[in-house]
């Protein structure tokens, strides 16, 4: 139901789980990190294709790869940087240059590890994984979108790298199904386009209503795969507002933002002011506390709509 | 053991240092040492041991073959031409733009090839995963892989070893090629991990050493696989880099190579003599 909050780890768990009670290729690959990532009641029930190989993630992304060669759908789930900065050449060479079909899902990302500090924030994953050719990466914005972004990671032939959070989320959409390469406008308006993707899209949404307060009507535009980018989107929003706002969590270089310019600076140039976390070893502290002190809580996002 | 099995493959394994030697010519250049230290071990996995089919790279229940230390590919490429994966004209394209085979293998390149190395400590990783699927899909393949002995400080290696004895993956066989020697000198002196059967013993694995340039010893101990039932295998195959070309044997600069005119000539006489004296016999 719209406006209630639910745990992404356990929808996300519980989307493979069902999915994989049809399709028996589909494997479970742990890092002490399966619990967490909402497959306990898959171990349970498929104790055979439930692996657990203890804290070794680069291990794992290599063993994802070899299971792929012989047919199998392998899903990793754990802390997002430990299978995106910790085993990067593993997922560049062994999935991304092998082109394997294999699931690795960084969880707990962006800042929503808030209190654990720098080493278990994920500010970079955006950018490092779009590098390898031939990952898709994506980023669900709410807890029903990560159920059809799931069917759609699972149905794709090849590499994925998809980003979940921690903390309860609100449910934004009743139904999403899910387009990999697609944005969707997700409100119409004229005076400027303001592109997010991830969680952080439910404080857009807010922000969206605190700009009509004040006379400023945002076209928002949800974007839940960061690569490939939906150029046609982007430009088409760029014509239609000649100015653009992105809303990431994650570094202001490299990810959302980048992508959205790029295609600006190739297609449709117009202004785009990038909204994100500066390059640094974040804060720590209470998640609402490190996303408002960055500026990335509805009215941080607001003010910096009405400056751009 | 029949004395023909051997001799058969001990010139499939000449004919293969030669095929070598013809890609350091067509390039003037490549990883040679490696190459040639390993290169017995990988004509008897092919020619001998290995369910696989040339005419049929995808045979869907063929054992695996991954080259870790993916840098001694040239020996892959003269064993896979000489098998008749493709024809040996290929071999005059090492080092050329676009070539089937590059200084690294490429499994989107050329048929027979089944992981992409070259980074190394990743072979032992996709071997596992590979034989965990075989496991459970109750297959009978097995799951070939071939490491340097340099390669082994390369931390992941040891993930993927406990991982191996965690799960029982009996269908995984690995063979360290153990020269001794990698490109800054000697393996014991850079960074010592002997006993290597040993610490791998530690592991859980089955381990056993053998002279890994020689093929009775070589397809005896094959014959033995798996080793232990519940174990991955572990052979320590003690080799001699740059074997079968006399004035680069057990000698650390012959890592790559870039000979002289006067080298190759003689590297080419070497090899194509010790073709015709196994002709011979």
């Amino acid at each position: 139901m719209v406006g209630e909050k639910l745990d992404p780890r356990k929808e996300f768990g519980k989307a493979v789980t069902e999915l994989a009670e049809l399709n028996s290729d589909i494997v479970i690959l742990s890092a002490d990190s399966g619990g967490s990532s909402g497959f306990g009641e898959f171990a349970k029930e498929h104790p055979e294709r439930y692996f657990e190989f203890g804290i070794m993630e680069q291990g794992v992304m290599g063993i994802a790869s070899g299971l792929a060669t012989t047919g199998k759908i392998p899903v990793f789930c754990a802390i997002a940087p430990f299978v995106t900065v910790r085993p990067y050449e593993m997922f560049r060479n062994d999935l991304g240059y092998m082109k394997q079909n294999a699931k690795i899902v960084g969880r707990n990302s962006g800042l929503t590890y808030s209190d654990l500090g720098a080493t278990h924030h994920s500010l970079e994953d955006y950018a490092i994984m779009r590098m390898i050719p031939g990952v898709v990466v994506l980023a669900p914005q709410d807890p029903v979108e990560i159920r059809y972004a799931v069917k759609a990671m699972l149905e794709h032939d090849g590499p994925v790298y998809m980003r979940i959070g921690n903390a309860a989320q609100p449910v934004l959409f009743e139904e999403k199904p899910f387009i990999i390469g697609k944005g969707t406008v997700l409100k119409e308006g004229e005076d400027i386009t303001i592109i997010s993707t991830g969680s952080i899209t439910a404080e857009v949404l807010k922000a969206a209503v605190l700009l009509e307060e004040q006379g400023c009507n945002p076209h928002i535009i949800g974007m839940p795969t960061v690569c490939p980018i939906d150029e046609e989107i982007i430009v088409e929003a760029a014509n239609r507002t000649g100015k653009i706002v992105t809303v990431e969590e994650h570094y202001l270089q490299g990810g959302l933002g980048t992508m959205v310019a790029e295609v600006c600076a190739a297609k449709s140039p117009v202004p785009v002011k990038m909204l994100g976390v500066p390059k640094v070893y974040a804060a720590s502290g209470p998640y609402d506390e490190l996303m408002a002190l960055y500026g990335l809580d509805a009215k941080g996002i607001a003010d910096a709509v009405l400056k751009a | 053991m029949d004395r023909k099995v051997i001799k058969e493959l001990e010139l499939n394994a000449a004919k293969c240092r030669r095929n070598v030697v013809r890609m350091v010519e067509a390039s003037g250049c490549g990883h040679l040492g490696g190459a040639l230290s390993c290169i017995d071990i990988l004509t008897a996995l092919y020619f001998y041991k290995m369910n696989i089919s040339a005419q049929n790279p995808k045979l869907e229940d063929r054992d695996r073959f991954i080259l870790s230390a993916g840098h001694k590919c040239m020996a892959q490429y003269a064993v896979l031409a000489e098998k008749g994966y493709f024809d040996k004209s290929v071999l005059d394209t090492y080092g050329r733009l676009n070539t089937k085979i590059p200084g690294h293998p490429d499994m989107h390149k050329l048929e027979g090839i089944e992981a992409n190395t070259g980074a190394l400590g990743h072979g032992l990783s996709i071997g596992c995963g590979m034989a965990l699927g075989f496991k459970l899909d109750k297959m009978s393949s097995k799951v070939y892989v071939v490491m340097g002995d340099g390669e082994l400080a390369e931390g992941s290696n040891w993930e993927a070893a406990a991982a191996a004895a965690h799960h029982k993956l009996d269908n995984l066989v690995v063979f360290v090629d153990n020269n001794g020697l990698q490109i800054s000198g000697h393996t014991s002196d850079i960074m010592n991990f002997e006993p290597i059967a040993e610490r791998f013993s530690s592991f859980g694995w089955a381990v056993k050493d053998i002279d890994g340039n020689n093929m009775k010893e070589i397809i005896e101990t094959l014959d033995l696989i798996p080793m232990q039932c519940g174990k991955p295998t572990l052979i320590v195959s003690h080799t001699i880099k740059s074997k079968g070309i006399s004035f680069a044997e057990n000698k650390a600069a012959y890592h790559y190579w870039k000979p002289s005119k006067e080298e190759l000539n003689q590297a080419i006489y070497e090899t194509e003599t010790a073709i015709k004296e196994l002709e011979l016999i």
